[in-house]
C-alpha cells in the first residue's frame, strides 16, 4: 500500500502543525484573559469535542466514498438535514424516551435517507444530473421541508425536549483520570462513529469493493473493461453517503435532544464541513476523521470560553469553525481529486 | 488479394462474419470478415477512422454489432460485455491504457478478479500468480508490484496491460496501436514480446497504421479501408508500397517536396531555457533555439519530454523559470499569451478539443476564439460580430471545411475538418511565426496533405515555423532541421536527409549519436548547422 | 467575394442558426415550465398528504401573489430583489464559477450600504438633494462592499485553489454572523427594542411614482431592468464579456486564446458580488429602511441559485424567472396568515425545482415517451 505517499505525510505534518496552532491560539486567548490554560483543555472540552466531531467525521466518510467513486454528493447538508428531522419526528412521533426509542430514530433516520438518496442517485448517475446543482438543490430542499415538517408536528420550527443519548458508564474504569471520563463514559455514537470510520478505511484499502471504488473513480472504462458494472459501484457508494449524512445528522439530534428548524437548522453547515474534513484529510476515512475532530474542537472552544467567563461573543466564537474551513481550504486547496469526479459513466448502448 | 488457405480441420481462434457498426449515420464497418488463425500475429491496417478500433471493439463486447456473427474457435458468440469476451478468452490492450494511475501495479493487475481471503483481498496470493506470469514469459513487471502505475513510464505500463490480460486467462489478445507511445527502441521490445507471446501459443491481432511495423511483426495483414475488408495478405508476400495503396486506395508518393528558401534573419529565438511542468517539476532543462526567417523547424521526440513546456513558454502561456525568450531580437520573456499573439506569433494546439476549439460554440464563436483584442474584430472592447462572421465563412472558404456551413457548432466536425479550421484562424493572425503542436495528430489524410502544404507556404512566404511531432515522416517531410528533445534538453539536431529512422529513433531514446564508436556511419550523416545550439 | 454570391447562403445560413438557436431556447424553457410545473404539482400533493386541501392552497398561491394590488407591488418587490440577485449569481455561472455566496455579498452590501449612508448623514443637507445624494453613496458603497467580499473567495480559487462553493458558503455563515453580532451590539442603537440599526434618514428613498407601496418603488425595478441590460450587451458583446463566458464553457479553450483564467474568475466574482451588494442596497433603501439580523432576511441569494439555473443562466431569462419566483415568494407572505400549511413548504418546492433543472435528461426522456415535442432531435 502506498498510504504513505510523501503528500499524505505532509498532510499529517501540516495537520499536527494545525492543531498545534490551534492549541497556541487557545494558549494566546488564556494568557490575554488571564485564564489557567488547563481550565480550558479539560476531559469535558475532549468529551465535547469527540461529540460535536462524530456527525462530521460520519458524513465525510460517507461523502468521500462517493467522490471516491466518482461522484461528488454536494448533498451532504441536506441529507444530514433529513437524518436530523427524521430522527426527531419518530422520537415525537412515537412519543418514546427510552434509549431504546432513541436507537429506533436513528434506525429509521438512516432508512428515510437511503430511501432519499436513492432517488438522488438515480438523477445523478441514471439521468446525469449536473451533480453540483441536485446537490445543491437537496440542500435548499432540507432548509424547505425539515422546517415545513417541524411546523406540522410542533406547530413551530423547533421541536420540544426529546430524548436523547445517554452515555453509557462503564463502572470503575470511568473513574481512572482522564483516560477514563474520555472512554468509558462516553456517548456510544461516538464508539459507533470510530468503528465505522475504521471499518471504511479497511474496506477502502483492504478489500476488491474498495479497489473497485478507487478504480470507478480514476479510470471507470478501466474498471468496466475489467467486468465490474460501474454505475453498480457508484450508486453503492452514493446510497453509502447519503445514510451516512443522514446518520450524521441523527446523531446530532440525539446528542442535542431537540430539533431547531431556524435559519440554517441546527445542521448548520456541518455537512460542508464534513466535505472539507474529507479533502484535508486527503480522501483517507482516518485523516477524514482527524480533520473533523479538528473542527469539533475548534467548535467546542466557544462553549469552553463561556464556561470560563471569557468575554467573547458566543456569535462570533461559533464562526471559529467556519474561518477555519476557509483557511484549510486556502493551504489545502490544491487537493488532487478522483481523476473522473463528476463525469457520468456510460458504457456503450 | 486472398489469404492464405487456412487448414480446414482446424477452427480458427477468431472468426468474424460479416460485421456491420454504425453510430447514427456513420458506418464504422461495413460487412466484415476476418479470421484469425491459432498462434498467430494478425495486424489490422488502415488509417486513422478506417474502422480498425471498432471492429475490435466489437470482438471484446465494448460495442454490439447491428450485424454479423462471432465465431471464437468455431463456436459462434455473442458478447455483451467485456466480461464476456474475457471469459471467452479474449484481452484487449488499448491505445490509452485502462489503467488507474494511483493504484499499484498488483492493484491494477488483479482489479476485477482480486482473490480474496476472509473478505480481504490477498495480496500474497495475487502476488505469487503474478510472479509465475511474468517468469513464464520473461516479463519485468514483477519488479514494480508496489509501485503506483502513474511512475512507470509508458512501456513498463504497456506491459502492466498485457500481463493484466494474460493474468485474466486470455489466449486471445488484441493490442490497439501498441506503438504509438513508446520510442523505437522500445517497439523493438515489444515486438520481441509478441514473438515469445505467440511462440507460447497465444494469437493476437496488432492494430496498426505504421507499415514497416506491421511487416516486420505480422504473419498475415489484414487491410481496412472507410470500414470496409479491402483484402487480407500474408506478410510474406507483399511490400509497404502495395499496402499503402491498399490503405488509400490510389498510388502514394513518398517523396518529399523540394525545399527552395534559404534561412533569413532570427525571428524567436530562446536561451538557456527552464521551465516547469504542470507537476512541479522542470521539463525544460536549458534549451537553446533559433527560428529564422523561411525556415521550419522540427522538434522530435517522445512524448512527455518537454516538448509541451517548450512551446507552451514559447507561446508565453507558460512562464519562464530561467532563460530569455526573444522575438526579432527584443526580450519578450515576461510578456503573457495576449501580447505575443497580437505581436505575430501564432500557434497550433496539441489538443484541438480542448485548447483550439470552444466544442459549444459554432464556428462563428470559434473564429473570434483569439481574436477578442484584434481590430477589426473588435473595436475599443466591442465585438462587430458582423466581422467575425465574414472571417468565419472565409475559413471556411478557404480551408475547405465540412460542411460549410459557420453556422455549426464546433463538436460536430470531424477531426480534420476542425483542424484546417484552427489552422485558417491561426493564420489568419498574420503572424510572422507559427508554432504548430502535432498539427496532424489524428486527422485524415486529405487534411494531413493539406495542413502539410500550408505550413510549407507559410515557410516560402517567409514566416519562422516550429513543429513539435512525434510522426518522423511528419518531421521529415516538413523540416529544414530537426532537434530532438530528450528529457527536457535538445540533445542533437540533424538534417532531416542526413539521418535514418533509426538514428532520429536512437537519438529520440536519449542515446547521443556522437562517440559511438559501433556507428561510424550515423556520425558521418549527422550535420550540424550553423546557428543551432543542440548539443552542449 | 460579390455580394450576389453571398446574399443567399448567407441567408441560409442565418435561417439555420436561427432554427437551432430556437431548438435549444424552446427546450430550455420547456424545461423550466417543467421544472416548475412538476416541483408545484408535487407541493400540491404535500398539501394533500399534510391532510390540507391543495386546491384552496393553490388558490391561495394565485390570490397571495396577483389577487389585489397589494400583493401584486409584493410581487413586484420580491420580484425586484430576485432580477438582481438572479443576475448576480448568472453573470458568476455563466463563467463556470459557482458562487453560492450571493446571500453572504448581499448582506455585506446591505450593511455597507446602511452605515454609510448614517454616517454621511449628519454631513449632508437635509432635504432632496441630501437624500438623492445619499441614496447613491448607499448603492455605491454596497456595490463596493459586495464586489470586495466576493473577489475574497474569487482569489482563493484562482490563485490557491480553493473550491469557491464551500467558500462562499462559509462566508454567508460568516458575514450573517459577524453582521448579526455587530447589528445587536455596537450598531444597536440605545432605544431599538428589536435587534436592528438606526433608521435610515428621511430622504433616503426611491420615489414613488406609479404604486403607492411603501415598500417598493418603480424605479428600484428600473434598476434592476437596467443592469439586466447592461449584464446581457456585456456577455453578448464585449470581448470582456466573450472572455468570461468562454472561460465558463471551456477553460482551456480561453487559456489557450490569451485569457487570464485567474484574472477571469476573480473579475468574475467580483462583478457578481457587486450586483449581489446591490440587492443588499435596494432591500435596505427600498424595502426597510433600516438593516435587522440578517438571519431574519428572507433567502434571496439562495432562491437566486434558483432563479439563474431555471434561466438557464441567461440575464433576460432571470427576468421572468424572478416574476415567478417574486409570486411565489409574494404568495408566501399572504399563506403565513391566511392558510394553516407551513410556509416553509415554498421554501422545500424551490428545491425541487433546482433538482429537476439539474436534470434535463429526466425532461428529455419524459417528452420522448409521453411523444411531446419528440421531433426534436
Amino acid at each position: 500500500m502506498s498510504l504513505a505517499t510523501d503528500s499524505s505525510q505532509r498532510r499529517l505534518q501540516l495537520g499536527g502543525l494545525a492543531l498545534i496552532a490551534v492549541v497556541a491560539f487557545a494558549a494566546v486567548v488564556t494568557i490575554w484573559f488571564d485564564v489557567a490554560l488547563e481550565r480550558i483543555l479539560t476531559v469535558g472540552f475532549v468529551n465535547r469535542t469527540l461529540m460535536l466531531a462524530s456527525p462530521i467525521a460520519l458524513a465525510a466518510v460517507g461523502g468521500l466514498y462517493a467522490e471516491k467513486s466518482g461522484v461528488f454528493n454536494i448533498g451532504l447538508e441536506g441529507f444530514m438535514i433529513f437524518g436530523a428531522i427524521t430522527a426527531a419526528a419518530t422520537l415525537s412521533l412515537v412519543g418514546g424516551t427510552t434509549q431504546l426509542h432513541v436507537w429506533l430514530a436513528i434506525v429509521v433516520a438512516i432508512g428515510v435517507s437511503l430511501a432519499l438518496t436513492a432517488g438522488y442517485a438515480v438523477l445523478l448517475i441514471r439521468y446525469k444530473a449536473d451533480q453540483i446543482v441536485a446537490g445543491l438543490a437537496v440542500w435548499f430542499m432540507g432548509l424547505g421541508f425539515a422546517p415545513f415538517l417541524a411546523s406540522l408536528l410542533w406547530g413551530t420550527v423547533r421541536s420540544p425536549g426529546l430524548a436523547s443519548m445517554n452515555r453509557y458508564s462503564i463502572p470503575y474504569l470511568a473513574e481512572v483520570p482522564v483516560v477514563g471520563p474520555i472512554l468509558f463514559r462516553q456517548s456510544p455514537l461516538v464508539l459507533v462513529t470510530i468503528v465505522l470510520v475504521v471499518a471504511a478505511w479497511v474496506v477502502l484499502y483492504r478489500t476488491r469493493y474498495g479497489y473497485w471504488i478507487q478504480a470507478a473513480g480514476e479510470n471507470p472504462t478501466a474498471l468496466d473493461t475489467a467486468g465490474v458494472d460501474v454505475n453498480r459501484v457508484r450508486y453503492a457508494t452514493v446510497l453509502f453517503s447519503g445514510a451516512m449524512a443522514g446518520l450524521g445528522g441523527a446523531v446530532l439530534l440525539a446528542h442535542a435532544g431537540t430539533f431547531i428548524g431556524t435559519g440554517d437548522t441546527m445542521v448548520d453547515g456541518r455537512g460542508w464541513i464534513a466535505i472539507v474534513a474529507y479533502l484535508f484529510g486527503n480522501y483517507n476515512p482516518l485523516g477524514a476523521a482527524l480533520a473533523a475532530l479538528l473542527f469539533g474542537g475548534l467548535e467546542g472552544l466557544q462553549v469552553q470560553f463561556q464556561t470560563v467567563d471569557i468575554a467573547v461573543s458566543g456569535r462570533l466564537m461559533g464562526l471559529l469553525p467556519y474561518v477555519g474551513v476557509i483557511v484549510v481550504l486556502t493551504i489545502w486547496g490544491k487537493t488532487r481529486m478522483p481523476a473522473s469526479v463528476g463525469e457520468p459513466y456510460e458504457s456503450e448502448d | 488479394m486472398v489469404a492464405t488457405d487456412p487448414p480446414a480441420d482446424d477452427p480458427p481462434a477468431v472468426r468474424l462474419e460479416g460485421i456491420t457498426k454504425t453510430f447514427g449515420d456513420v458506418v464504422a464497418n461495413d460487412d466484415v470478415d476476418f479470421r484469425l488463425e491459432h498462434g498467430t500475429i494478425h495486424a489490422l491496417l488502415g488509417e486513422n477512422g478506417s474502422g480498425k478500433t471498432t471492429l475490435m471493439s466489437v470482438l471484446y463486447g465494448l460495442y454490439d454489432q447491428d450485424e454479423g456473427t462471432i465465431y471464437v474457435d468455431g463456436e459462434p458468440r455473442t458478447f455483451e460485455s467485456p466480461q464476456d469476451a474475457m471469459d471467452a478468452g479474449i484481452g484487449m490492450i488499448h491505445q490509452h491504457f485502462q489503467l488507474v494511475e494511483p493504484m499499484t501495479v498488483l492493484q491494477n493487475v488483479v482489479l476485477g478478479h482480486e482473490p480474496t481471503d476472509g473478505g480481504l483481498v490477498d495480496e500474497r496470493a495475487a502476488r505469487e500468480e503474478i510472479e509465475s506470469i511474468c517468469s513464464r514469459y520473461g516479463f519485468d513487471v514483477d519488479r514494480h508490484l508496489e509501485t503506483p502505475v502513474e511512475e512507470l513510464d509508458l512501456g513498463t505500463r504497456q506491459r502492466v496491460e498485457i500481463v493484466k490480460s494474460l493474468y485474466r486467462g486470455a489466449e486471445i489478445l488484441i493490442l490497439d496501436e501498441p506503438t504509438a507511445v513508446l520510442t523505437p527502441q522500445e517497439v523493438e521490445g515489444l515486438l520481441d514480446l509478441l514473438d515469445d507471446l505467440r511462440a507460447a501459443g497465444h494469437s493476437l491481432i496488432f492494430i496498426s497504421h505504421k507499415l514497416d511495423e506491421v511487416l516486420a511483426a505480422a504473419d498475415r495483414i489484414t487491410v481496412l479501408r472507410d470500414g470496409e475488408a479491402i483484402g487480407t495478405v500474408p506478410a510474406a508476400e507483399t511490400t509497404e508500397q502495395e499496402l499503402a495503396e491498399m490503405m488509400v486506395g490510389r498510388e502514394v508518393s513518398f517523396d518529399r517536396l523540394a525545399r527552395t528558401a534559404t534561412p533569413g534573419e532570427p525571428v524567436l529565438e530562446a536561451e538557456e531555457l527552464r521551465v516547469t511542468g504542470n507537476r512541479g517539476r522542470e521539463q525544460v532543462r536549458g534549451v537553446d533555439l533559433t527560428v529564422r526567417e523561411h525556415e521550419i523547424l522540427g522538434i522530435a521526440g517522445v512524448q512527455g519530454n518537454g516538448q509541451t513546456e517548450l512551446i507552451e513558454a514559447l507561446t508565453g502561456h507558460r512562464r519562464v523559470e530561467e532563460g530569455t525568450v526573444r522575438f526579432h531580437g527584443d526580450e519578450i520573456t515576461e510578456t503573457g499569451r495576449r501580447w505575443r499573439l497580437e505581436a505575430g506569433i501564432a500557434y497550433i494546439p496539441e489538443d484541438r478539443h480542448t485548447e483550439g476549439l470552444v466544442q459549444a460554440y459554432d464556428l462563428v464563436k470559434n473564429a473570434l476564439l483569439g481574436n477578442q483584442t484584434v481590430p477589426p474584430y473588435v473595436a475599443d472592447g466591442w465585438i462587430d460580430w458582423a466581422r467575425v462572421t465574414d472571417h468565419a465563412e472565409e475559413i471556411v472558404e478557404e480551408f475547405d471545411v465540412q460542411p460549410p456551413n459557420p453556422a455549426v457548432d464546433a463538436a460536430s466536425l470531424s477531426g480534420g475538418n476542425q483542424q484546417k479550421f484552427i489552422v485558417g484562424r491561426e493564420i489568419g493572425h498574420e503572424p510572422d511565426v507559427m508554432l504548430a503542436s502535432h498539427p496532424t495528430r489524428g486527422v485524415d489524410v486529405g487534411s494531413l496533405e493539406f495542413i502539410h502544404n500550408r505550413l510549407i507556404e507559410l515557410r516560402d512566404e517567409g514566416l519562422a515555423v516550429v513543429v513539435v511531432s512525434s510522426k518522423l515522416d511528419e518531421l521529415r517531410a516538413l523540416s529544414d532541421r530537426i532537434a530532438v528533445m530528450y528529457e527536457g534538453e535538445f540533445i542533437d539536431e540533424v538534417a532531416p536527409e542526413a539521418v535514418t529512422d533509426a538514428e532520429l529513433g536512437l537519438l529520440m531514446a536519449g542515446q547521443r549519436l556522437e562517440g559511438e564508436p559501433s556507428e561510424p556511419e550515423a556520425e558521418a550523416t549527422v550535420d550540424r548547422q550553423p546557428g543551432g545550439d543542440g548539443d552542449r | 467575394m460579390s455580394d450576389s454570391d453571398t446574399n443567399r447562403p448567407r441567408a441560409t445560413l442565418d435561417k439555420i442558426a436561427d432554427r437551432l438557436l430556437d431548438a435549444t431556447l424552446y427546450e430550455r424553457i420547456g424545461i423550466a415550465i417543467g421544472s416548475t410545473g412538476l416541483a408545484l404539482l408535487i407541493g400540491l400533493v404535500v398539501v394533500a398528504a399534510a391532510g390540507h386541501n391543495p386546491l384552496l392552497f393553490a388558490q391561495q398561491l394565485v390570490v397571495g401573489s396577483f389577487g389585489s394590488t397589494g400583493a401584486f407591488t409584493r410581487t413586484l418587490r420580491f420580484t425586484t430583489l430576485f432580477i438582481l440577485a438572479g443576475v448576480a449569481v448568472a453573470i458568476a455561472f455563466r463563467a463556470g464559477v459557482f458562487n453560492i455566496g450571493v446571500q453572504g455579498q448581499l448582506i455585506v452590501g446591505g450593511i455597507a450600504c446602511v452605515l454609510s449612508i448614517i454616517w454621511l448623514a449628519p454631513f449632508v443637507p437635509a432635504g432632496a438633494v441630501g437624500g438623492v445624494g445619499l441614496t447613491l453613496v448607499g448603492l455605491l458603497a454596497a456595490v463596493v462592499a459586495g464586489g470586495l467580499y466576493a473577489a475574497l473567495p474569487g482569489v482563493l480559487k484562482a490563485y490557491y485553489g480553493a473550491n469557491e462553493i464551500i467558500t462562499t458558503i462559509m462566508l454567508n455563515f460568516i458575514a450573517i454572523g459577524i453582521v448579526g453580532w455587530a447589528v445587536d451590539g455596537p450598531l444597536r442603537p440605545d432605544d431599538a427594542r428589536s435587534v436592528r440599526t438606526e433608521y435610515l434618514p428621511e430622504g433616503v428613498a426611491f420615489p414613488q411614482l406609479v404604486f403607492s407601496d411603501p415598500n417598493f418603488s418603480i424605479v428600484g425595478l428600473a434598476l434592476a431592468l437596467a443592469v439586466v441590460g447592461v449584464v446581457a450587451v456585456g456577455m453578448a458583446r464585449t470581448s470582456f464579456g466573450y472572455d468570461m463566458v468562454t472561460s465558463g464553457y471551456q477553460t482551456s479553450a480561453a487559456r489557450f486564446a490569451g485569457v487570464d483564467p485567474q484574472r477571469t474568475i476573480v473579475a468574475t466574482m467580483t462583478l457578481s458580488g457587486m450586483v449581489a451588494g446591490l440587492v443588499g442596497a435596494v432591500f435596505a433603501i427600498m424595502v426597510q429602511g433600516y438593516f435587522i439580523d440578517p438571519s431574519g432576511i428572507g433567502t434571496y441569494g439562495f432562491d437566486a441559485i434558483a432563479v439563474s439555473l431555471l434561466a438557464a443562466n441567461n440575464p433576460v431569462g432571470v427576468v421572468p424567472a424572478s416574476l415567478l419566483f417574486g409570486a411565489l415568494e409574494s404568495s408566501g407572505s399572504h399563506v403565513q396568515i391566511h392558510s394553516d400549511v407551513p410556509v416553509q413548504l415554498i421554501d422545500g418546492i424551490v428545491g425541487v425545482v433546482v433538482l429537476f433543472v439539474a436534470a434535463p435528461e429526466l425532461f428529455r426522456m419524459i417528452a420522448k415517451r409521453t411523444g411531446l415535442g419528440g421531433d426534436r432531435r
